[in-house]
């Protein structure tokens, strides 16, 4: 049997309008050299990366949308097992901003009701086009009780941090809990993960996939 | 290019990695030291081109020795593609370069490709 390389496993999602800027987030694409059209055209489901915080090495698995914001089809299967999610506006774009109160309503209906949210202002490498002052995030963030931050995933600002202060919120809850609970939980989830994948997609709905281009 | 004549005798030890395996791009750790189990078999992986010309349908390099990976969670850090038939193509988590190897939805077991990471001893 291989031993076991963690001690905990936390299934994080990615939450916004289309185009905030959720998918460069976790996939940067774009003009990277070592993307290959190869892997951009069939796009990226999750990721797993290991963190250590406070000596315990944590896995984190991170999900994109994969557009399904679009359609309107975000549902209970998606946060599923959820036990993080980063609520992405975009500082150019108010509608997306004012957006976020329904995507957290729309966590509310369908998430477990422990799930550790974070908001995220994304983009904020572009501040000459900014609409959505920084003010009115930390404002909504405070109204809701939840944390903030602005991000730009296309300079890599505070995308590390903001990964990071997640887990560690998840982490607080998770150690208040009986050691018992939050194994199951864990094991519950990477079953849930496996049935997720085993879920078919053809190349054809995916060649559709968003680019992370530079803002022109 | 991947030196295909390469041996790897002295990167298994028992059986499994001896030492930390790596994006050969931007060394992203993908795997710690003893984490997987070493196989040989021929498998047809897309090439790794830069994101230039999309000819489709893939051009493929045919691989024979691979890290084995039982439980995705073993990876430290990895991408997975979406589900092409019944395979998932694997990525570094950082900087996207691959496929660097694929995981099999049915026996839900991942492969990385020996020739398309790096190994190095741990810091």
């Amino acid at each position: 049997m291989a031993k076991k390389t963690y001690d905990l496993l936390f299934k994080l999602l990615l939450i916004g309008d289309s185009g905030v800027g959720k998918t460069c987030i976790l996939f940067r694409f774009s003009d990277d050299a070592f993307t290959t059209t190869f892997i951009s055209t069939i796009g990226i489901d999750f990721k797993i990366k290991t963190i250590e915080l406070r000596g315990k090495k944590i896995k984190l698995q991170i999900w994109d949308t994969a557009g399904q914001e679009r359609f309107h089809t975000i549902t209970t299967s998606y946060y599923r097992g959820a036990m993080g999610i980063m609520l992405v506006y975009d500082i150019t774009t108010e509608k997306s901003f004012e957006n976020i109160v329904k995507w957290l309503r729309n966590i509310d209906e369908h998430a477990n009701e422990d799930v550790e949210k974070m908001i995220l202002g994304n983009k904020c490498d572009m501040d000459d086009k900014r609409t959505v002052k920084k003010e009115r995030g930390e404002l909504i963030a405070k109204e809701h009780g939840i944390r903030f931050m602005e991000t730009s995933a296309k300079s890599n600002i505070n995308i590390d941090r903001a990964f990071r202060e997640l887990a560690e919120a998840i982490l607080d809850k998770t150690a208040g809990r009986e050691p018992g609970d939050s194994v199951d939980r864990v094991m519950k989830i990477t079953l849930e993960s496996a049935n997720r994948i085993s879920g078919n997609m053809s190349v054809q709905s995916v060649l559709t996939q968003n680019k992370c281009l530079p803002p022109s | 290019m991947p030196d295909c004549s390469a041996t790897y005798e002295t990167e298994v030890e028992e059986g499994q990695n001896k030492r930390v395996v790596k994006c050969k791009f931007c060394s992203s750790i993908i795997l710690t030291p003893t984490t997987a189990a070493f196989s040989t078999f021929e498998y047809d992986l897309p090439v790794m081109k830069p994101n230039k010309d999309s000819t489709s349908p893939p051009e493929t390099e045919n691989i024979s020795y691979f890290w084995a990976v039982k439980d995705m969670f073993t990876f430290f850090n990895v991408g997975f593609s979406n589900t092409v038939g019944n395979t998932k193509y694997l990525t570094c988590a950082d900087c996207e370069a691959g496929p660097i190897g694929y995981h099999d939805i049915t026996s839900k077991m991942s492969y990385v490709a020996l020739p398309r990471v790096s190994h190095s001893d741990p810091v």
